[in-house]
């Protein structure tokens, strides 16, 4: 009974704003101190159909953003951890790639920001790349750096002994070998962007607007029914992916 | 040099390019913002000066954002901690049961935007809850229902804190739970005739927390630094460190950059000082503690 209680309770407790963002988006004249919607449309859910919709392009912005990120930092990560691996100095390496975590993003952002405007890239989609991929890559190296033990340098070892080349080592032991710990990170990259507001606000001055920065000037606007499709519209990604792949989002130890 | 470059190896250039990027680029930025809170980088630089330093006895904004700041993460901090430590130490059948392990992974999809606009929506005076508290006959009007966003405690802030993190926490104490075998460990200490709030407060609870200590600490430092929810749930005064900064740099005064610069040098030297602390004093205590 006890269990079955906790279980409602927190089912209810994080199924809520699931509830409520969707009333908002689809309630209209909703005002205190009425506990439903007076009406209800699908209007503001349509209108991401028309092709000018402003939150529309802020899904493709955001979706393209945190696609490239989460592609290039899994990349250059794969590539990038191998080397500490390989490195004398893995550990210091290692340490040297937690430095971007114990700022926080914003404060990064700012500190940054200078040579943002100096490189030209601000309010710019290439100054929020390069804000991201601070963040991502070295998120991106840390994870994979797992993939490179001994016995993975073994396997390579033989894999060249018997005649593969360095490129055919990499796709048909490297690649597969390490298949389930690279869509890990793409996920868990593709969601670290995905989910930013403040290095993404701060370094692009507001004007690249990605799905998170529209909630925010929804929200400043008092418009909450675009805020709230524009809040289901970012939890959409990670939603499907919890539905279709737990294991997709989780590192296996 | 070109000779230097040539003899680098592919792996040795990539990883020299990777710590211009990670330690590089912000050491830069923290130089910067050192230069400029004394007046010699940027756009209104005029030579060394040292009145803003000087001028920060006078501003208390920054420290009582920081004394802010710090309520907020302690408290959100130790609420999530004892939350998951109460689900994985009195609910343990229920967590290996489905749905919740699953239902745990929920509130890590969301946005803690997302979440600040939800809470907005529910917890403000003329949001959902006040409207249910007034239908019921609870409240008869806006001002009779407490105020819980964008209040002088920080009670929004923190709810959205502990909503994010106590799940997250909950997980990893429930992973460390079965990697220590603890559940072994509670019938061993039950046979040798130890009770059930013996074993819970002198072996589980000292174990998971030891083992998730650098974790708490992440969390603590995320939360210290917390821009999305304190920027929609917060108060203009006090702020939380990171809008602190973000809108003093905003600002269209040029030239209140310097203290601008000089208060994100000061947190940012700050933090870094603190995880420099704690992993000294951590180290310092495993030696210690090895026969």
């Amino acid at each position: 009974m006890r269990s079955r209680l906790l279980t409602l309770f927190l089912a209810l407790l994080f199924g809520l704003p699931f509830v409520l963002l969707g009333l908002l988006a689809v309630g209209e004249d909703w005002r205190f101190p009425a506990a439903l919607p007076m009406r209800y449309s699908l209007a503001a859910v349509r209108s991401l159909l028309a092709a000018d919709n402003d939150l529309l392009a802020g899904l493709g912005r955001s979706l393209l953003l945190a696609g490239t990120v989460a592609v290039g930092a899994t990349a250059s990560g794969f590539a990038l951890a191998r080397a500490i691996a390989r490195s004398r100095r893995a550990a210091q390496w290692e340490a040297a790639s937690y430095l971007p975590y114990a700022l926080p993003p914003v404060l990064l952002a700012v500190l940054i920001q200078p040579f943002i405007i100096r490189l030209h890239l601000s309010g710019s989609v290439g100054g929020v790349l390069l804000g991201l991929g601070l963040v991502a890559l070295p998120f991106a190296t840390l994870l994979l750096r797992s993939f490179w033990s001994p016995q993975v340098r073994e396997y390579e070892h033989l894999a060249r002994t018997l005649g593969c080349t360095a490129g055919q080592a990499l796709r048909q032991v490297l690649l597969p070998l390490a298949w389930p710990l690279l869509r890990t990170t793409l996920v868990q990259t593709f969601l670290l962007t995905w989910f930013d507001f403040g290095l993404t606000n701060v370094l692009s001055v507001g004007k690249v607007r990605t799905l998170t920065v529209q909630v925010f000037t929804y929200v400043g606007e008092a418009n909450a029914q675009l805020a709230a499709v524009a809040s289901l519209l970012v939890l959409l990604p990670p939603a499907l992916l919890l539905l279709v792949n737990k294991s997709a989002l989780l590192r296996k130890p | 040099m070109p000779g230097t470059v040539a003899t680098l190896s592919p792996a040795r250039l990539l990883l020299w390019l990777y710590g211009l990027l990670v330690v590089g680029l912000p050491v830069a930025g923290l130089a910067y913002a050192l230069l400029g809170s004394v007046g010699l980088a940027g756009p209104l630089a005029a030579g060394f000066t040292g009145r803003y330093w000087r001028a920060l006895g006078a501003d208390t904004g920054l420290l009582y954002a920081a004394l802010y700041s710090a309520w907020v993460a302690v408290a959100s901090v130790g609420i999530s901690t004892g939350l998951a430590l109460l689900l994985v130490l009195w609910a343990q059948p229920t967590l290996r049961r489905p749905p919740l392990p699953a239902l745990l992974y929920v509130p890590l999809l969301m946005p803690s935007l997302v979440v600040a606009f939800y809470l907005f929506q529910l917890l403000s005076r003329a949001g959902w809850l006040s409207r249910l508290s007034f239908r019921f006959g609870l409240t008869a009007n806006l001002e009779d229902f407490p105020e819980l966003v964008q209040d002088g405690p920080g009670v929004g802030i923190i709810l959205a804190q502990v909503l994010l993190s106590f799940p997250f926490l909950t997980l990893l104490f429930q992973a460390i739970y079965q990697e220590s075998r603890l559940a072994e460990y509670y019938q061993l200490t039950l046979t040798l005739g130890a009770s059930a709030a013996q074993f819970r407060r002198r072996v589980a609870v000292p174990v998971l927390l030891r083992q998730a200590a650098p974790t708490l600490l992440l969390s603590f430092i995320a939360t210290l630094g917390a821009y999305d929810i304190p920027l929609l749930l917060g108060r203009p005064y006090p702020q939380m460190l990171s809008v602190y900064i973000a809108t003093r740099l905003q600002r269209f005064d040029l030239r209140e950059l310097p203290s601008a610069y000089l208060a994100g040098f000061l947190v940012a030297a700050g933090l870094l000082g603190l995880i420099g602390l704690l992993r000294l004093t951590g180290r310092a205590r495993d030696t210690a503690s090895v026969p």
